[in-house]
């Protein structure tokens, strides 16, 4: 039913359109999320305290109790990185409960409605995820160091551990980010807290080496991202010999090893991003 | 005239359906241009289809069939480009309330492509037309209801949209914030250069703000025009009566002898006759000579809710 307006306002029009560059788009998204994260101490610390316990309490205890792994590799730096493989994961889902908010505060329809991709929303949230992360294992690593662990930082290590960190935590934003796109309520996201990130902690070998399960669960272990993760972030700060990679690997190149699980982890991380972008985009508009 | 001087149409909207899963047709092909610098109004009840269609024009909403251009930008193919041409108040608050009002302004600033110096600048003079000035160094979760939605509005203005979207303004607002915010939008026509398509289902927002209204009702548009011509359909005098007996027969009766139209309707037992320049007292004649008993009597001027009532035997106050 088109019909002929009676229009009298004025005509004239509002300046041309203005293209929005993706880089500007994802900076603005990340610093919105950053912003909001600042004024959420809880996001902040929460997830750091367990993994800062394991690293300052139960390493250091359970290596004078058990007196350690029994080899050439220290147990409290060990641990240390374990809960690394503990952080990340708490990290990156606490920041996947900001999606729900969003779309419970309604905030996110205003995102939705900018002149930017969809698939920015996601990015710019877990550049701050990334950065987070970064940080919070950067004191869980700390503070280990300050109970007597033991690091070797070479230039090399730290390439492998920031490597192998940050394709995890992209893996881990993924994942936390598409479960939160499929969930309605923040209850039952709550509720796949667990078996997103601490289940995992216990098969991938973050307390003691994967060589020490029955066979069944180390073939499970080696199936995990976080195994390959803690693997690499071993090799590089606590195990130049890559022990925990020819658990995974059997072979008898570390380099070549650690290349490998490098190569799963950003397999892993780059099928998240994708799916994660797809199920925001798909669940973000009716 | 529905285009501007390039001959773009601010909104073109053509066949534009929206089917969700499970069947429900929220929209059913509806078609209209808003031309630039008009103030469109969607008007009807809650669950007409209004904020499914502005879903659709925003890229919110995945439209089942049919197109829609803003500026010219196809919202299904160009949609970044739709979107950067437009703005949207939402009818449910949306903003972040943990962000000052300042903060708020000027995240949609930079994600709307304006410069940090342009930004800062129109901030402060939107915010000072909407009257928020005072407020943006606050948290925007300490705001009102009405301040937020002032903010709110501030924010679409920022980036200097050609087409803002209104949706449902004043839903939820105290009666004294309701009309100043009235005020507020109707003085933006004259401050800004922007086409505003507004949703409401208050009669005296359409009436008052838009230069023309569609009236939908279940996914379709039934009337359009401006309120005037609307409110002209139906006379300068509308005379409504309760009668006893057969209400179809009084109506009949009134239209043999030309004192009631084609418009004139029956909703039970009482009539609404638009009298089209008749008196109120031939009408009564007659009813009288055709022995019909008239119980309650009363004039008025013609609203849109009686357009509405004409267009869909309903009245948009009982159904809103």
């Amino acid at each position: 039913m088109a019909t002929t307006a009676t229009a009298t306002a004025p005509l004239t029009l509002a300046p041309p359109e203005t293209r929005v560059r993706p880089a500007s788009a994802l900076l603005t998204l990340a610093r919105r999320r950053a912003m909001l994260t600042s004024r959420t101490p809880r996001q902040i610390a929460v997830p750091l305290l367990g993994p800062a316990l394991l690293a300052l309490i139960l390493a250091p205890a359970l290596k004078k109790a058990t007196g350690g792994l029994h080899s050439h590799i220290d147990y409290t730096s060990f641990v240390g990185v374990g809960a690394v493989g503990l952080v990340i994961p708490l990290s990156c889902v606490f920041a996947g409960l900001s999606v729900l908010v969003d779309r419970h505060s309604g905030a996110q329809r205003e995102l939705l409605a900018a002149p930017v991709g969809r698939a920015y929303l996601v990015l710019g949230n877990m550049l701050v995820a990334i950065v987070l992360s970064a940080l919070q294992a950067l004191v869980v690593v700390g503070l280990s160091a300050l109970r007597g662990g033991s690091f070797h930082i070479t230039g090399a290590g730290v390439a492998w551990f920031l490597a192998a960190a940050l394709l995890f935590t992209v893996f881990m934003y993924g994942l936390a980010e598409t479960v939160a796109s499929r969930v309605h309520k923040e209850e039952d996201y709550v509720g796949a807290t667990p078996v997103l990130a601490i289940l995992p902690f216990f098969f991938a070998g973050a307390l003691f080496p994967i060589s020490a399960m029955p066979a069944a669960l180390t073939t499970i272990a080696k199936l995990l991202p976080l195994t390959h993760a803690l693997a690499l972030m071993r090799y590089g700060f606590v195990d130049p010999s890559g022990r925990g990679l020819h658990d995974i690997w059997g072979m008898g190149n570390a380099t070549t090893e650690a290349w490998l699980s490098l190569g799963v982890v950003a397999l892993f991380a780059a099928a998240l991003v994708t799916i994660s972008v797809r199920v925001f985009a798909r669940s973000a508009v009716a | 005239m529905t285009h501007s001087r390039d001959g773009v149409p601010a909104v073109e909207v053509n066949g534009l359906r929206k089917t969700y899963p499970g069947g429900v047709e929220a929209v059913k092909g509806i078609d209209f241009v808003v031309a630039p610098g008009e103030v469109f109004g969607l008007l009807g009840p809650n669950g007409a289809g209004k904020s499914t269609t502005i879903g659709m024009l925003t890229t919110t909403v995945i439209p089942s069939g049919g197109s829609a251009r803003l500026a010219g930008f196809d919202v299904a193919e160009q949609p970044l480009l739709a979107r950067g041409v437009s703005s949207v108040v939402f009818q449910d608050a949306v903003v972040d309330s943990s962000l000052t009002g300042r903060e708020n302004l000027e995240l949609h600033a930079r994600l709307w492509g304006i410069a940090a110096a342009d930004g800062r600048a129109r901030i402060d003079d939107v915010s000072d037309a909407l009257g928020v000035s005072e407020l943006l160094e606050r948290p925007v979760g300490s705001f009102s209801g009405g301040q937020r939605r002032r903010l709110e509005i501030a924010r679409a203005l920022v980036s200097r949209p050609r087409v803002l979207f209104l949706d449902e303004p004043t839903v939820g607002l105290d009666p004294r914030i309701r009309h100043e915010l009235l005020d507020v939008v109707a003085n933006l026509r004259g401050r800004e250069q922007t086409t505003i398509v507004l949703t409401t289902h208050y009669l005296d927002e359409a009436e008052r703000l838009c230069d023309r209204v569609a009236i939908i009702r279940l996914g379709e548009i039934v009337a359009m025009d401006s309120p005037r011509a609307l409110l002209a359909g139906l006379g300068n005098e509308i005379l409504e009566l309760r009668v006893s007996g057969e209400a179809e027969h009084a109506i009949a009766e009134l239209r043999e002898r030309g004192v009631g139209g084609e418009d004139a309707f029956a909703i039970g037992a009482r009539l609404t006759i638009p009298l089209h320049g008749c008196a109120p007292s031939e009408a009564l004649s007659v009813l009288e000579e055709a022995r019909i008993r008239v119980s309650e009597i009363a004039t008025r001027t013609p609203t849109l809710d009686d357009v509405y009532l004409n267009r869909t035997g309903e009245r948009l106050a009982a159904v809103a």
